[in-house]
């Protein structure tokens, strides 16, 4: 059961359309084979994520398609069309889709950016890189401005901060004003919340959300949190080992799952309910 | 910042006052008299008392300490024996040479060294990666006496391009650089390699190249950048180090610098001597030392002055 996504049958070309990708991966214990076979398609203003346990191939799914797997260790096969350029066979072509198609947001924001070089400076940078008939200054504007669409407070002075400056909520701020720098088409998100507070992971995703209404933005979302999934996503793939164990629209998945490794991510998801005095004890003697 | 700096001239100050007194009463405590290599092996017995009292060692080593103090604090730091000269500009007529030589091979080992590194952590593992490393490996092993002693029989005799000795004309700087450098290019283009690989490898390199930065910005602008302080740390180290002159390479290409002086300076027991060029090549290590620190905070914005890390 690895395909489900058969070819939608709409007159545009999906933005992201991913047929029977196979990635190896080069260890030191030999080649393993992390991604074997999974298929699915992203269109415009579609959040489609894909959920598993680590080690499960989310993650390489995602840097595999981006080409963002180092040369040596990685081997890929099959099909992946970002706006129709196929990036298994074309990784030549990368250079015009990454910064311009399409934008990564990274899993740990307080190790994503260069701790030398100020933020304005990446950010200005990432703009001029799409638009590269802009000047410093011009840039440093459309900047603010990005960075006031990300909500950051006092975009001005934070442009001239360096990362170490800010907390990990604000950086991924500015990452994701980074990406969108790009006015990319696809948003490829890593776990984009994971190494965020509770409390900071519920303001990137509604950003997120907001961000994708407004510019009909397609999102594939990495993630082993199901209430990120249940939150941002239209269709959910359930992946471990490499394959898709259950694919479908979100409500679907997570309300009426099929297969037994679904239902057991569902079971492990804690739930708040009545207070049981006997697991108390139990809980703290860990 | 201020306070910073006045501590660390403190300590500087401190450590070289330490260096001195130590060398002070360890040339003192080792064998050999500086009388007898004064007078020569005819002197009579009168005429080694005649010179020793006339150098003040009858004193004891404390009462010579004291005496030697107060002269410091003057700016005297006494006569050279051999050299009849006031020990100290006989040290600053020969640092020249040194710190010239210094220069150019620290200037060739960066040029050199810095980009081979970066070559080899871009193409970690492939085989010319490796046939690089190989040739780094060699020289780090190669003596400079041997390679010194290669390259004038090559350039010198052979070949007769460069002078083989002194440094009367800017030719003669060349064989000695190229001598000097080959260890340090060694250590250093390894250096960068090692840096260069785990920058290169971090987690901002991925995702600038997902914004679609180019592989030379990346390499230049996030790698080398982020590699800078441990990289300039070891070059000012090898800098320093090359400025307590360079004997070896000194005494094959006949170089007027501080390494040969204080060869000579020891074989004769020139005590005044060995203490000026021990106090003014431990300030320069020092100094070396103090701007590279100062150069942190402009390497690192998470560096900070004089605040633990």
């Amino acid at each position: 059961m690895a395909t489900t996504d058969t070819p939608r049958a709409s007159r545009d070309e999906p933005l992201l359309d991913v047929r029977d990708l196979q990635i190896e991966l080069i260890t030191e214990h030999g080649v393993v084979r992390a991604v074997d076979g999974v298929s699915f398609a992203i269109d415009s203003g579609e959040t489609v994520t894909i959920i598993g346990e680590s080690g499960s191939g989310k993650s390489t799914t995602a840097m595999g398609i981006l080409r963002l797997l180092p040369d040596g260790l990685a081997v890929i096969s099959g099909t992946a069309r970002i706006s129709g350029v196929d990036t298994v066979a074309n990784p030549g072509a990368m250079p015009k889709i990454l910064g311009r198609k399409v934008s990564l947001i990274p899993q740990d924001p307080m190790t994503a950016l260069s701790p030398v070089h100020t933020v304005g400076r990446q950010l200005g940078e990432a703009i001029r890189l799409r638009h590269p008939e802009l000047s410093k200054a011009e840039a440093r504007a459309r900047g603010i401005e990005l960075l006031e669409r990300v909500r950051i407070s006092k975009p001005e002075s934070r442009w001239a901060s360096y990362p170490h400056q800010l907390s990990g909520g604000m950086l991924q701020r500015v990452l994701i004003a980074i990406a969108l720098a790009a006015e990319p088409v696809l948003l490829v998100a890593d776990e984009p919340t994971s190494a965020l507070d509770v409390t900071v992971q519920a303001g990137i995703l509604d950003l997120l959300l907001e961000l994708q209404e407004r510019t009909g933005i397609g999102i594939l979302m990495i993630t082993h949190d199901l209430g990120v999934a249940r939150l941002v996503s239209d269709r959910i793939h359930v992946m471990r080992d490499g394959h898709f164990v259950e694919s479908g629209p979100v409500e679907q998945v997570v309300d009426a799952p099929t297969e037994p490794y679904t239902q057991k991510l569902l079971a492990a998801v804690p739930v708040l309910g009545p207070w049981d005095e006997s697991t108390v004890t139990e809980e703290a003697g860990r | 910042m201020v306070r910073y700096l006045a501590r660390r001239l403190g300590q500087s100050l401190l450590t070289i006052f330490l260096t001195v007194s130590t060398v002070f009463v360890l040339v003192r405590l080792a064998p050999g008299d500086p009388a007898t290599s004064y007078a020569g092996p005819n002197a009579t017995t009168e005429d080694l008392a005649r010179i020793r009292e006339q150098f003040g060692l009858d004193d004891s080593v404390f009462a010579q300490y004291l005496i030697f103090l107060r002269d410091l604090f003057t700016g005297d730091l006494g006569t050279s024996y051999s050299f009849h000269a006031p020990a100290f500009d006989v040290v600053m007529d020969r640092l020249p040479y040194t710190t010239t030589l210094a220069i150019s091979a620290i200037a060739l080992t960066t040029v050199v060294a810095v980009p081979l590194g970066v070559w080899m952590a871009r193409r970690a593992d492939t085989n010319r990666e490796i046939g690089a490393n190989i040739v780094t490996i060699a020289g780090q092993s190669m003596p400079d006496f041997w390679s010194g002693v290669m390259l004038l029989t090559a350039f010198a005799v052979l070949i007769p391009v460069l002078p083989s000795s002194g440094f009367t004309t800017w030719g003669g700087l060349v064989l000695p650089t190229i001598t000097v450098a080959i260890l340090q290019m060694a250590l250093i283009s390894r250096l960068v390699r090692r840096e260069m690989a785990g920058a290169l490898a971090s987690p901002y390199i991925t995702v600038a190249r997902s914004r679609g930065v180019s592989e030379r910005a990346l390499t230049w602008r996030y790698g080398l950048r982020n590699s800078a302080i441990p990289v300039l740390t070891a070059l000012g180290t090898r800098f320093a180090a090359l400025l307590n002159g360079v004997v070896v390479v000194e005494v094959v290409f006949g170089w007027p610098g501080v390494g040969s002086l204080v060869v000579r300076a020891l074989e004769t027991r020139d005590y005044p001597l060995i203490q000026a060029t021990v106090l003014v090549t431990a300030a320069l290590a020092i100094l070396v030392q103090l701007l590279i620190d100062l150069a942190y905070p402009l390497l690192d914005p998470r560096v900070r002055l004089g605040k633990a890390a």
